[in-house]
């Protein structure tokens, strides 16, 4: 595949619906960031916080209210979507119901004017990777919902010059055994091809295996740009920390002790954190119930917990505790033998976050 | 219960059917009649209750120089004018439609409902407030009691019929459509007429249908529009009568007009039961 694929600049992106209100709401805050050449993202989200409206800005179905959309430096925010070079696959399939499988996968090429030769060497090499071989003379409508997701797919993947493909929760409809070959295949064909791949999701799991960089957002802001590792240890916010991990992290109201320390309730919590600006304030303090381990007995960093509930998920046990009114989930080994009554759990501090005004300290 | 329900459906269907059936049964008939046959006594069937005649249906093309109607011509008129102000209507119907089916107009407090709801309007109001204007126009621009006047006049009577089937027809062609058509590199002409339009089809049918439909039954305008130059067939049909009613003619002329409506509700029917979209988003 040729190297036509170009680093794209979001600069100072913000969009609202609504413009000519006196005071409008925004679907997308004010936002710049750069999607690099090749790689894969996610953008994760709970549904109406701005992620299709993202995709639309950057195909071009969109205009942005205010700023600039670059590909490889050049600006393109007033370009048509026809011009753009931007293959872009909608949540549920779109196709082309009165043509053949062949022809709905040839349209974007013939639309630019590719050879014969060269629109069949491109089918034929996107359908054999998506497994639409044997339906390539059948009328498009007749095939399945998978199926026909699968076409919208190929669409995308079929041209060659395209900036990027632009995925708009493309595997809904699409059922789990396939979707999870079908991200396996969508990550070769961006290891081979270097085809830049944006995945918007709101399922994290999806998101966490699929994507190298993953944007998180919440309400038109863009909450937090990392590796699965860093939002899933050191969310930026507590509500990357909500939305991020099953269960959603333990987040507990406390004040800040001292230097490093935190109190929940009446108990002292060292954390890594530097709280000196924080002394006596009150802030959230935040634990993965994955890095919350069982302690024998009381020492520095644990807490006290009178067991509420155990549940076995097979590979896991779920245990979930109060202390006072808080509630306290911890993950731990299934062979574990859980105590009754009361436990310790022990918070490690490099694994605990602090949060001051929502955000990690 | 069940059998109770059956009973009453196929009681109304057979009901429903033979009194649909009944009217064109006795017109064919009486079409075979002659005077003797319809005025003498209540006669049924050919060669046992009458002598069938061929006389009805020979009046209709022979020339009123021989004692006939002749309703050759006015019938090619009316395929002429339907079908000409049917297409008309469909391709300016179908492009208003797609543009009040996806762009938003404002014009003050005008805005696409109101626009599509204007084009209805046209027909909502009785036809006869309608008559005097297009007299006074047809008659200014010196079309009165020609054909390309009574397409005008149709044109304006269909295109209403059309936008309104098609808007309704484009809101269901989901948006997406369009805009894949334009990331996979059409402009909008090319997403329409290469992607939208086709998908389109059942809806155009039906639009089509219906069009044809209204220009070919209409006999208001073609009656207070035309003189002596043209005749439409449902003028020509009413003019047949006369002090003593010709009901073979009558008959026969009546079932050679509705012929072309009942080929085209069989080749539509196909349609009408899936005149929306069927598996584009799904």
């Amino acid at each position: 595949m040729e190297e036509q694929m170009a680093k794209i600049d979001l600069s100072n992106i913000s969009h609202t619906y609504n413009p000519l209100d006196p005071k409008p709401t925004y679907a997308l805050n004010p936002f710049s960031m750069t999607w690099e050449n090749g790689k894969r993202y996610a953008i994760l989200g709970p549904s109406g916080c701005g992620k299709t409206t993202m995709l639309n800005i950057v195909s071009g179905l969109v205009r942005p209210s205010k700023g600039e959309i670059l590909f490889d430096e050049t600006p393109v925010t007033d370009l048509k979507t026809e011009d753009r070079n931007i293959a872009q696959v909608f949540q549920f399939p779109v196709i082309y119901n009165t043509m053949t499988v062949y022809d709905n996968l040839a349209f974007p090429l013939r639309c630019r004017e590719f050879t014969k030769e060269k629109i069949e060497e491109r089918v034929k090499a996107v359908s054999d990777t998506l497994n639409l071989s044997s339906f390539l003379n059948s009328p498009a409508r007749k095939l399945t919902a998978d199926q026909k997701q699968l076409i919208s797919l190929g669409r995308g993947l079929v041209r060659e010059d395209v900036a990027a493909v632009l995925m708009d929760e493309p595997l809904t409809v699409i059922d789990p055994d396939l979707k999870f070959r079908l991200r396996r295949n969508l990550k070769e064909i961006n290891e081979q091809y270097k085809t830049t791949l944006v995945y918007v999701t709101h399922d994290q799991n999806e998101a966490m295996t699929f994507a190298e960089n993953i944007i998180v957002m919440d309400q038109g802001q863009i909450v937090q740009v990392g590796l699965p590792k860093d939002l899933f240890e050191k969310p930026k916010t507590t509500f990357v920390g909500y939305f991020i991990g099953s269960p959603a992290m333990n987040i507990f109201h406390s004040t800040v002790f001292s230097d490093h320390e935190v109190k929940i309730n009446d108990t002292t919590i060292k954390t890594n954190s530097n709280l000196g600006n924080l002394k006596d304030k009150n802030v959230k303090l935040g634990i993965r119930s994955e890095f919350i381990e069982l302690a024998e007995k009381e020492k520095s960093n644990t807490v006290k917990i009178k067991l509420t509930r155990v549940e076995d998920f097979g590979n896991f046990k779920l245990l979930t505790g109060k202390m006072g009114d808080l509630v306290i989930k911890s993950k731990v080994e299934r062979e574990k033998p859980i105590p009754d009554g009361e436990l310790n759990l022990y918070f490690p501090p490099e694994k605990c976050c602090v949060y001051s005004d929502e955000k990690l300290v | 219960m069940s059998k109770l329900y059956t009973f009453l459906k196929y009681f109304f269907i057979s009901f429903w059917t033979i009194f649909v059936v009944a009217p064109f049964l006795w017109a064919v008939s009486t079409s075979f009649k002659d005077f003797q046959s319809v005025n003498s006594k209540v006669t049924y069937i050919p060669w046992l209750d009458f002598e069938p005649t061929l006389e009805g249906w020979r009046v209709l093309i022979k020339s009123p120089a021989k004692g006939g109607v002749d309703i050759v011509e006015p019938y090619f008129n009316s395929i002429f004018v339907t079908c000409t102000a049917s297409l008309i209507s469909i391709v300016l119907g179908t492009l208003a439609a797609y543009a009040l089916s996806r762009f938003t107009f404002k014009a003050g407090f005008v805005r696409n409902n109101d626009i599509t709801f204007f084009f209805i309007s046209q027909r909502i109001m009785p036809p006869i407030v309608l008559s005097i204007p297009f007299f006074i126009f047809l008659s200014t621009i010196g079309l009165l009691d020609s054909l390309l006047g009574l397409v005008v006049v149709y044109i304006v009577l269909l295109m209403p019929i059309a936008v309104w089937i098609m808007v309704d027809f484009f809101n269901r062609v989901p948006k997406e459509l369009d805009e894949t058509a334009l990331i996979d590199g059409c402009n909008p002409y090319q997403a329409f007429y290469k992607v939208v339009l086709p998908n389109s089809i059942p809806g155009l049918i039906v639009a089509g249908m219906f069009c044809i439909i209204f220009g070919w039954i209409d006999f208001f305008f073609a009656f207070i529009l035309t003189f002596t130059e043209v005749q439409l067939l449902p003028v020509k049909v009413v003019a047949l009568n006369s002090s003593i009613t010709p009901w073979w003619s009558l008959s026969a002329s009546a079932l050679v007009s509705v012929a072309p409506l009942i080929i085209v509700a069989f080749v539509v029917e196909r349609y009408l039961s899936k005149g929306n979209l069927s598996g584009a988003l799904k």
